[in-house]
């Protein structure tokens, strides 16, 4: 997980695993539970991932009988994240205590099944083997489920495309490019044969498509992706020149630590500070863009929504732009 | 590979008893199921995908789409897991709770009665339809009146309602809940001692209560079992410990007790609304919505919240990086789809014609399925 607190002080790793609801499990676990969390009332148990199949069978044992769900979480693109790419996180019931516990184990390849243990683990760790790539070794017929036998990529992992892939049904051919599709005989077993499509991408019909084709056409910028509005750059900090450059710091303060500043750093205190490049710019390429007159709309910047875009058009108003 | 007598045969997709498109490869000797594989996957969209692709208050008519004929019960468990996930699941105004409440019974009375209808006429009982219809309608009215939507409703935000009831609602919902029981009662009068009936659903598909946590059942088919468990009374959610109101249990966890199961539960359902409509009078008109942020960023964690959806537990996992307005990622945790699960084990030596009574009674909704 993580190494951020959450809002409130939790209690330690050692408290939690004390908690009368897990402690008889955790003892009989061992050394094998590396980390506990507590959120919004819930407890998370870290697990050794080569551990998870004696740990799940203890805590089945000790009341922990109903796996509620299995699932996996591809964190490739989580801030600051350290750590193995995918967790995989089970959700226990207990009808005798009326509670819920999660386990969690991180990987960067494989998973030992625990359709061992639950019967009902099986469609769910086929699931995850086919939206995740996560293997689960031990799994009796760990082949795909929703998608099809021999789909070149796994869809949730956070380099997949949203708009989706070429595969190879044609359907669309001015959309999708050629190639790329499954490949023949493929059984979607062999990793190698389940790469994600690495081919060139033809960037169509996406938000907001008017200006990124006005611009890719005068030849001043590259067309970005609309994916990018979701995530916060590296350079998103704050500067001596900018303290406002803090994406967590609300709009108001923003302001006014640039009250006393030129247009162009009070233009910039409003934009998202998530440095995404989605408009096309760095927030502050963007806001000396619209000083300067390179770019005349102010509706661009996606992560700061409807809050930054009226302020950017108020702002522009008072300085006669 | 196969015995002399054996053949495989497949069952759907397009088979009007799969409700959707279910396949299921079937080895069958003669009449009899030797073995069952249920292909999945036919329409699947990408939902969980999408979530991750947009704000928080977006996603609910999104929620729609998956369990398609209640809507408002993934509406629900939807706005509760964001709700938990930003910590003000105790800032809903009671009277958006008896909203959220009287609109999730509702849709629990519609999704049986579809489930009834289609369920008996796979069977060969014709005439339920056109009963379970009548009264459908009238609930999809109640639900057009109050959101202008029958079937994809998007009736819940996170934080309270959208929009308050408008008037006479109430009374609509009072005149409904009046004539509801005779309707059962008419409802069972053609189906709980015909002999016809009996013959297609008792002894069919039993599954033990071990058998069935075993598989990760919910909802109907394990009260079917005689384990008494409901989430609305085991980890109750908005105004559900103040409101009176039985889980009816089956005895043998076969076809028929399942049937009775979900009978007892219209009849329940009818008997909370009732009780809602006095106590919603009593609540401060307008006040639907707690007061919360337009714009919604929840805090670095993770969440698992769960409700009873008329077919089983309906989870929703959420795991939020504090950073941005999406999900980083949001599970759904479909209770048709594990149910599905336990299909083969159910249908081994029963007849071919007995698996369209299996899918009928374990309620699936394709659209939760594949999500």
């Amino acid at each position: 997980m993580a190494e951020t607190a959450t809002a409130s002080p939790a209690r330690t790793a050692d408290e939690i695993k004390r908690d009368p609801l897990v402690a008889a499990a955790v003892a009989r676990a061992g050394d094998a539970i590396t980390d506990a969390k507590e959120f919004a009332g819930e407890i998370t148990l870290s697990v050794a991932t080569d551990r998870i199949r004696d740990v799940a069978a203890a805590f089945k044992d000790d009341g922990f009988n109903y796996l509620v769900d299995l699932t996996g979480v591809d964190y490739s693109k989580y801030p600051n994240w350290k750590g193995a790419r995918y967790g995989v996180a089970y959700m226990l019931y207990s009808f005798r205590k009326n509670a819920r516990i999660r386990l969690k184990v991180f990987t960067d390849a494989a998973v030992p099944s625990v359709t061992s243990v639950w019967k009902t683990a099986n469609w769910h760790e086929r699931e995850t083997f086919d939206m995740m790539g996560i293997f689960f070794e031990g799994h009796p017929n760990l082949e795909r489920i929703l998608m099809w036998e021999g789909f070149n990529g796994h869809p949730l992992r956070k380099d997949f495309p949203v708009r989706g892939i070429d595969t190879g049904a044609r359907i669309y051919p001015e959309v999708f490019p050629e190639g790329g599709g499954p490949k023949a005989g493929s059984t979607g077993k062999d990793v190698k044969d389940v790469n994600l499509y690495k081919g060139e991408w033809k960037h169509f019909g996406t938000w907001p498509a008017a200006s990124i084709a006005a611009r890719a056409k005068a030849g001043t910028q590259q067309p970005p992706a609309p994916e990018l509005a979701g995530q916060i750059a590296e350079t998103a900090k704050p500067t001596e020149e900018a303290p406002w450059h803090d994406p967590d710091m609300p709009m108001a303060q923003r302001l006014e630590l640039a009250k006393s500043g030129s247009l162009k750093d009070k233009l910039f205190a409003a934009m998202a500070q998530t440095d995404c490049t989605a408009c096309g710019w760095d927030c502050e390429g963007y806001a000396a863009a619209l000083t300067s007159g390179e770019s005349k709309d102010a509706t661009l910047c996606v992560p700061g929504e409807a809050e930054t875009e009226m302020k950017l058009k108020e702002l522009l108003a008072a300085a006669g732009k | 590979m196969f015995d002399v007598h054996e053949m495989e045969v497949n069952f759907g997709p397009q088979h009007p008893s799969t409700h959707g498109v279910l396949r299921v490869l079937l080895k069958i000797d003669g009449e009899r199921i030797v073995d069952a594989k249920p292909i999945i996957g036919y329409l699947h969209r990408g939902t969980e995908k999408l979530f991750e692709n947009m704000p928080y208050p977006q996603c609910i008519p999104h929620t729609d789409r998956m369990d398609y004929i209640a809507a408002a019960t993934s509406n629900l468990g939807f706005v509760e897991a964001v709700e938990k996930l930003m910590g003000i699941t105790g800032q809903i105004p009671k009277r958006a709770q008896l909203m959220r409440v009287m609109l999730s019974e509702l849709q629990r009375i519609s999704s049986h009665l579809l489930w009834l209808a289609t369920h008996a006429i796979d069977i060969g009982a014709m005439t339920p339809f056109f009963y379970c219809f009548r009264e459908r309608e009238q609930v999809l009215d109640l639900f057009e009146t109050y959101c202008g939507a029958r079937l994809t409703l998007n009736c819940m935000r996170i934080g309270g309602m959208p929009d308050d009831l408008p008037p006479g609602w109430l009374d609509d919902l009072q005149a409904f809940v009046g004539t509801f029981d005779a309707a059962v009662d008419e409802y069972e009068s053609l189906l709980t001692n015909n002999r016809i009936w009996k013959r297609r659903t008792v002894g069919i598909g039993v599954l033990s209560p071990e058998e069935a946590i075993e598989w990760g059942i919910t909802g109907p088919p394990l009260r079917g079992t005689g384990l008494e468990w409901d989430l609305r009374r085991a980890q109750p959610y908005e105004c559900y410990p103040e409101l009176q109101f039985d889980i009816p249990v089956g005895k043998n966890g076969d076809t028929y007790d399942r049937y009775l199961v979900r009978m007892a539960e219209m009849r329940q359902s009818n008997r909370i609304l009732e009780q809602c409509i006095p106590l919603i009078k009593q609540t401060p008109a307008g006040d639907i919505k707690a007061k919360i942020s337009r714009v919604i960023r929840p805090p670095e964690g993770e969440v698992y919240h769960s409700i009873e959806s008329p077919k089983g537990e309906l989870g929703y996992y959420i795991v939020s990086d504090g950073k941005t307005q999406n999900a980083y990622r949001l599970r759904v945790r479909p209770p048709s789809f594990v149910n599905l699960q336990a299909l083969p084990a159910m249908a081994k030596g029963h007849l071919v014609s007995d698996l369209v009574a299996l899918i009928g009674t374990i309620d699936i909704v394709l659209g939760e399925v594949d999500r």
